[in-house]
Parts: structure tokens; C-alpha cells; sequence
């Protein structure tokens, strides 16, 4: 689907129509997902350093270390090193500092920018929620090196897999995304639900969204969103 | 965050070692310590973190005659859920699944949950603008300050922080043992504020694992203004051995967990619902409030009542 826009994905999509497509779009564009931003996650074999004071490049990472302490001792970052990271199915290797945080490399370092939000940064919010091996994690308390050889999913992954079109649909139909801002994280741990109670209760899925906060209040549509999700997409399996 | 180096560890013995020099401080979950390090609380910053996470075998929770071993790297969701722990453990289990929120019960660890520094306002305070007690300053700023979430049992140390930890009270009712890198402490006597931390380890000390005994009847309660996402205002553990000795521990209410001897006298004829008030009004009998929380004595007066009754018959 590289090659097709949101909105011709939603237009041929058919069966929702046109207005759940323009819905789409708009729900879509909350959980942050550009046009094409999973298929520009390419993976790259050459890993090049860069500098992150003077902007040198080297392939070796001894050098780079060498050229660090040598050249910028008193640099108030760290040595960055390489990070291997799976997001959404995709391999990327990717530079970063070892103070950096998940949600920090996802905006610095890959093309990610829309789904995993910062708000409070303290892991008090659940805005940053990212699907780390299939389980909530904040990725605004997760050291990205410390993520090497996990599977991570965040909102974009999800809403662009096939499966979850459903629950892509409940939440534009639920209206279950005022601002919005705290949506993508709500929409992860949704995806985290249906794959653990299949069919949820509404107990359940408070239960499970309680670490997610909404100023805007919308926790009941995103109880109605994930029990209509859940059971259309029971009924298409 | 200021930049540190990172460290994977493969034993608890080797993070120790590295951690020995005070210069190089571990992390599990990391739920608390990356928020202090962002914060810059201390005046002290790390030159490397070591990640606990990569020791393996860590995490386990298996049961050993009469008592649970549970890998202090266990996560707080997994106590929380353990049939073992919910069976042998009750409070353990009430209390692992009342931290915070499912996410950081996801990330956070059992060991974690025990060490992690105290929620006091003062402390905490970012770019450490209040130099306190704890950091090696003259006075603890709770003494005259806004206090409403402070101890009310006096102070630790000439500090008035409350301990926050939910798991805390549980271990200690239960009658568990820490067991570190270098010794094993009773849960009891694990606690308290000790400089930065919230407990008696030193520089070069990794908790491993914990001890549980099991116990015939135990019970978890907390206050907190919200349900999710909150520390304690004030929790209580209680816990009965099958011979009838009933153990009551308070949390948030002093920098340590605070065991009331005058609660479990009340309730050492059985715990009935006069004697489980009763035990409400001597744990409190002794509760010396600060300026501004006499109202978490009447919160912890109650919170004794309930437990207790949760356990009774």
C-alpha cells in the first residue's frame, strides 16, 4: 500500500464508504499516520555514525568513540551508539544516545513522529504507550537501548494493520478521539485488550485503559469503541 | 536527560560489583529512577546506568515448603496475577495490583516497587531546590511546609516523608526476608530514609529475591484520591499465620512501613468486628500528625478497621 494514500485507502476500502473514510481520515490522522511513513522505514545495513556535536561521519565505531573523547570531551551528550530496533515490522537501525528514551528515538530518530505523544513525561499519563513484545509499555520510561531484539508496535503499526481496520472504524464511529492527544496511547492498549480477552468486558477494558488519562473525558467511547471492535472483528474471523 | 552510559548486567553480582563505587546505580523497571534522573532531584548524577532487566532468571515466583521465593525482577503484574501469590500471599497480590497503573505494573518490578525513593514533594522537587535532610541539608522542609501527604508517625532520620510504596507494607506484614547481594534483612527492618533511599541497602548491594512465609489469611487495603496512577495517601497489610498471630502494617503514614504493636494487641484474642475497630483506634492512639494531615489519622483508623475485617471469621 505504499503507493496509495490514506484517503484512496479508505475510498477503495468500499463497504465503510465514503463517510467512514473521511471519518477515517480523521482518526487516522490523530493516531498519527502520515502518508506513507511505514513503508519510509527502510532498513539500513550500513550503519554510519554520525556526530552528534560536530556532525562527522564515520562506519567504524571505535573511531567514533576515539574522534568523541578526543574531539569533544566536555560534550554534554553521550556517546551515541547504534540501536537495532523492530517497529512495526520493520528493522531499523537506528543512532542514539544511551539517555535516550524510546519515545525520544522514535520522534529524533525514525520517521514516527505522530503516534507516540509526549505529555507528562514522567510515565503518569499513558500517552506514549507503545506495544513493547505484545505488552503496554511507556516509552517515555523505556531507555531505547534497552529495547534491542523486542517487537514494538505503536499506534501506526497498528492502525495500518489490515486486522485492526475494525477497531479503526469503531474509534472514528465511537468518536472516540476529542483532542486526541492521548488517543494513539489509548488506541495501543486497545489493541493490547482485544488480543488478550478477545471479547472484553466493559470491566475489563476499564480495567486495562486505567493508566491512560483523557482530559477530554472520552473513556466511554473508547469502552463502546473496543466492545464494537472487538466484536466485529470476532465476527470476521 | 543528561547523558549517562548504559550497562547491561548478566548477574546481580556483577551490577553489584559495578555499582560498588556509588558512581554507577542500577535500574529495573526504571519507572522511578528515570523520572528522578530527568527531574535531576540530587545534586549527584550517575555516570552509568545499570540495566537489571537482562539478568536472567531473576523474575521467578515458585514456591518453596512453607514459603514463596519470588526474583526480586518479577514484574508487579505478574505477582499481582500469580496464583501462588494470590493463594499463599493475598496482601501481596491485592498490593502488587494496586501500584500505579497496568502499564507500570507491565514495567514494574517487585524489587523495584520496595526501592524505589520516597514520593515526598520536598524531596523530589526537580533541580533539588530544596537541599533537605536527605540530601545532606540542615532541616526537612515537610516540618513546617505543606505536609497534607507526610508522615504522621514522626520522622525517620529527622525525615517526615511518607513511604509510598504499596508492596512495602504487604512484605512486612507477611513476615518476608530481602534477600540482597550480601545479606538477608527482614523485611521489617529493610525499610526507612536512609539518604537518597528509601532503605538500608548500600552502594554495591542488588536486592535478589524475597522470602515469603506463607500465611493463612492476609489483606490488603489503600487510600489514594485516585484510583489509578496514584500513590498512597495511606494503605494497610494485615496477615494471619495459621496459629492466630495477626500482624498490622501501615503504609504512607511514616518514611518506613509502620507495624502497630497497639492494633495487634487489640486483635491478638481474634479478629472480630469490635476488635478490629478497636484496632483502628490503637493503631492511631499513637499518631502524631503534622500541620496539615491530621485528616490521614482518621483515614488510617479506618483503613486498619477494614483490612481487618477483610480477614475476619
Amino acid at each position: 500500500m505504499s503507493n496509495v494514500s490514506r484517503r484512496d485507502f479508505f475510498k477503495a476500502g468500499g463497504l465503510a464508504g465514503i463517510a467512514a473514510g473521511v471519518a477515517g481520515l480523521g482518526i487516522g490522522s490523530v493516531l498519527g499516520v502520515p502518508e506513507e511513513a511505514v513503508a519510509q522505514t527502510v532498513t539500513v545495513t550500513d550503519f554510519v555514525y554520525t556526530c552528534p556535536v560536530c556532525g562527522s561521519k564515520t562506519t567504524d565505531y571505535d573511531s567514533l568513540v576515539k574522534h568523541f573523547e578526543e574531539a569533544h570531551p566536555d560534550a554534554s551528550c553521550g556517546i551515541p551508539q547504534c540501536a537495532t530496533l523492530t517497529i512495526n515490522g520493520n528493522e531499523l537501525k537506528v543512532q542514539v544516545e544511551p539517555q535516550w528514551t524510546l519515545r525520544e528515538t522514535l520522534l529524533r530518530a525514525t520517521d514516527l513522529h505522530g503516534g507516540t505523544k509526549e505529555m507528562c513525561d514522567r510515565g503518569g499519563c499513558g500517552s506514549c504507550t507503545v506495544l513493547i513484545d505484545g505488552v503496554p509499555a511507556l516509552a517515555c520510561t523505556t531507555l531505547a537501548v534497552q529495547c534491542e531484539g523486542k517487537v514494538i508496535e505503536t499506534s501506526e503499526g497498528i492502525a495500518a494493520d489490515e486486522r485492526y481496520r475494525p477497531l479503526v472504524e469503531a474509534y472514528a464511529k465511537a468518536d472516540a478521539a476529542q483532542c486526541g492527544y492521548c488517543t494513539p496511547g489509548q488506541f495501543t492498549v486497545a489493541k493490547y485488550i482485544i488480543e488478550k480477552y478477545g471479547e472484553p468486558t466493559e470491566e475489563q477494558i476499564r480495567e486495562e485503559l486505567a493508566g491512560n488519562i483523557c482530559r477530554c473525558g472520552t473513556y466511554s467511547r473508547h469502552v463502546q469503541a473496543i466492545t464494537e471492535a472487538a466484536a466485529a472483528m470476532k465476527g470476521g474471523n | 536527560m543528561k547523558h549517562f552510559k548504559h550497562m547491561q548486567a548478566s548477574s546481580a553480582d556483577e551490577a553489584a560489583n559495578e555499582a560498588k563505587n556509588g558512581t554507577a546505580w542500577v535500574m529495573a523497571g526504571g519507572t522511578d529512577l528515570l523520572g528522578t534522573l530527568k527531574d535531576e532531584i540530587f545534586p549527584e548524577y550517575p555516570e552509568c546506568v545499570i540495566d537489571l532487566k537482562t539478568i536472567p532468571d531473576m523474575d521467578g515466583i515458585a514456591e518453596e515448603g512453607d514459603a514463596l521465593r519470588i526474583g526480586a525482577l518479577a514484574k508487579l503484574a505478574d505477582v499481582a496475577e500469580s496464583d501462588l501469590v494470590k493463594t499463599h500471599a493475598a496482601a501481596l497480590a491485592q498490593a502488587a495490583g494496586r501500584v500505579a497503573s497496568p502499564t507500570i505494573r507491565h514495567m514494574g518490578t517487585l524489587g523495584g516497587n520496595i526501592c524505589q525513593m520516597h514520593r515526598c514533594w520536598y524531596f523530589r522537587v526537580p533541580d533539588d531546590r530544596f537541599h533537605c535532610k536527605r540530601k545532606g541539608g540542615a532541616t526537612c522542609p515537610a516540618r513546617i511546609g505543606d505536609n497534607r501527604y507526610h508522615s504522621i508517625f514522626g520522622d525517620d532520620n529527622g525525615c517526615f516523608a511518607s513511604s509510598s510504596h504499596d508492596t512495602a507494607p504487604a512484605l512486612v506484614a507477611l513476615g518476608a526476608t530481602v534477600v540482597t547481594t550480601k545479606r538477608e534483612v527482614p523485611a521489617e527492618e529493610f525499610f526507612g530514609a536512609h539518604g537518597h533511599r528509601s532503605n538500608v541497602l548500600e552502594d554495591g548491594e542488588v536486592v535478589k529475591e524475597f522470602r515469603v512465609p506463607k500465611a493463612a489469611k492476609s489483606a490488603f487495603q489503600k487510600f489514594a484520591l485516585r484510583k489509578s496512577i496514584d500513590f498512597p495517601v495511606a494503605n494497610c497489610a494485615v496477615a494471619q499465620t495459621a496459629d492466630g498471630a495477626t500482624r498490622v502494617v501501615l503504609g504512607g503514614v511514616h518514611p518506613a512501613p509502620w507495624r502497630s504493636r497497639e492494633a495487634e494487641e487489640a486483635v491478638a484474642g481474634g479478629v472480630t468486628a469490635d476488635a478490629a475497630e478497636a484496632a483502628g483506634e490503637a493503631a492511631v492512639s499513637v499518631a502524631r500528625p503534622l500541620g496539615k494531615n491530621a485528616y490521614k489519622v482518621d483515614i488510617a483508623r479506618t483503613l486498619v478497621k477494614r483490612t481487618l475485617m477483610d480477614i475476619a471469621g
